[in-house]
């Protein structure tokens, strides 16, 4: 079958998708085309309007189509504490976990100290703010455990010390039900490192 | 002419390397699941290398190529950009957090700006081994990044005269104040006389030579010294670990990039 150019620039489009090559995007072109007619123009109709309605809440900076995200806006979480994510996805990650009733506060990234970027573009002027405006309590620091996470978390610690905060680190290390012996060596060093009083 | 033959032949020959010394400088994402890294090792100094599929969640990977940890890398090169092939822990990384984390990334940066890709810089790569792990320790880390600067500068061809002032050859006095010239080296500092370059006393210049700082004096001109110094090497564009590092309002718990 000829690739038409109409054909082309699906493919071309479908490899915006983190994961898609150009093999997987013609799949997807064909399915959707020979198999999927319908569904095509609902995702194309929903993707439309997600892209323009979905901004970010002003709150927490995560994904929302609301100015204050439900999360934020719920009456039935402990506002005073915060918690420090890089990724909306990382929020998803933790209610799932249903361990955590306070709210969050999302960076949409880390600090990159060789890539320019700096503490306005991960709106730490917005969680200072937070924290000086608000009845926060205790800043949870649950940035990812990469150089850059850590060193995200060390900055906002010390922004945020000196308001009278309590400032806290989530552990990382050794996964629950795992046998030592089969953990990698890094997530070992790194559970030493963070060991604390028993 | 057999030269343009000769660099065709080692830029398409296949080279493989195994788990050779190394660390990563800096990482990017890189398509799907892959990452771009800068890669410094012992033997073949700075290049460009992939690592396919190591951001996927099953990858063990992940967490291991990371800035700041020794690794042994195996690779295959052809051209430019080498493919990661396998990645080894080569010893305990430094503990590395707070203001030592950033001062690694200031040495990064350093790296990064000064060095030039492919040029090996076998004595380098062991002092940035060695500065890491001071820095990890916790100890002195202001004077091992000046002492990091001064071997970095050497290393680059751009070596510094620390221990005796250039219009004469005569031995630095400690008690005498001298102005340091970019590319030049010590003058003593005739009394009255303008000076347009880094004036401190020559205890200072000693302490940078030796790497042992009595006191925050020494420390605090070595600084200057070594900041006007790296500036003019590294042109115009501001480090920007260094002005990360500089709006972080008390931090300055003894060490100074
Ligand atoms: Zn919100």
């Amino acid at each position: 079958m000829a690739v038409t150019p109409l054909l082309s620039r699906l493919v071309d489009g479908l490899r915006c998708l983190p994961g898609v090559g150009p093999k997987s995007a013609q799949r997807m072109a064909y399915h959707l085309l020979e198999r999927d007619r319908e569904s095509a123009r609902r995702l194309a109709a929903i993707l439309a309007l997600a892209a323009d309605k979905i901004g970010h809440c002003k709150s927490c900076r995560t994904l929302s189509e609301t100015d204050i995200c439900p999360l934020c806006a719920s009456g039935s979480r402990d506002r005073t504490q915060l918690c420090v994510v890089e990724m909306p996805a990382d929020v998803e990650a933790i209610e799932q976990s249903g361990s955590y009733r306070g709210l969050y506060f999302v960076l949409m990234g880390h600090l990159s100290p060789l890539d320019g970027v700096g503490p306005e573009d991960i709106g730490l002027d917005q969680l200072k703010e937070r924290c000086r405006a608000e009845e926060v309590r205790e800043v949870i620091l649950a940035t990812n455990p990469t150089v850059e996470g850590e060193a995200t978390a060390h900055y906002i610690s010390e922004q945020v010390k000196d308001h009278g905060i309590r400032v806290t680190r989530i552990a990382h290390g050794v996964p629950l039900g795992g046998e030592l012996e089969y953990v990698d060596g890094d997530t070992l060093s790194h559970a030493f490192s963070g060991r604390r009083e028993w | 002419m057999i030269a343009p033959c000769a660099a065709w032949d080692t830029a398409m020959k296949t080279e493989r390397v195994e788990l050779h010394p190394a660390y990563i400088l800096h990482h990017h994402p890189y398509r799907n699941s892959s990452r771009l890294l800068e890669v410094f090792s012992r033997d073949y100094g700075r290049f460009g290398m992939i690592a396919r599929g190591v951001s996927s969640k099953r990858s063990r990977l992940q967490g291991r190529l990371q800035p700041f940890r020794p690794l042994l890398l195996s690779w295959h090169s052809r051209g430019e950009l080498a493919t990661m092939r396998t990645a080894e822990p080569d010893g305990a990384p430094p503990v590395l957090s707070g203001a030592a984390l950033m001062s690694g990334f200031y040495l990064n940066e350093l790296l990064l700006r000064l060095t030039g890709r492919h040029v090996p810089y076998p004595r380098l790569f062991r002092n940035y081994h060695r500065t890491l792990n001071r820095l990890g320790e916790r100890r002195a880390g202001q004077d091992a990044l000046r002492l990091f600067e001064c071997h970095l500068l050497q290393e680059l061809g751009y070596g510094m005269t620390l221990d005796h002032e250039v219009e004469h050859g005569r031995p630095i006095q400690p008690e005498a104040h001298y102005c340091y010239h970019i590319e030049r080296g010590p003058v003593e500092l005739a009394t009255g006389e303008p000076a347009n370059g880094v004036q401190l006393a020559g205890s200072s210049l000693l302490a940078l030579a030796s790497g042992q700082f009595p006191d925050q004096q020494s420390r605090k001109d070595a600084l200057r010294l070594m900041r006007t110094v790296l500036a003019f090497y590294l042109g115009s564009k501001p480090l920007r670990s260094r002005e990360l590092f500089r709006s972080l309002k008390g931090v300055n718990r003894g060490t100074t990039l």
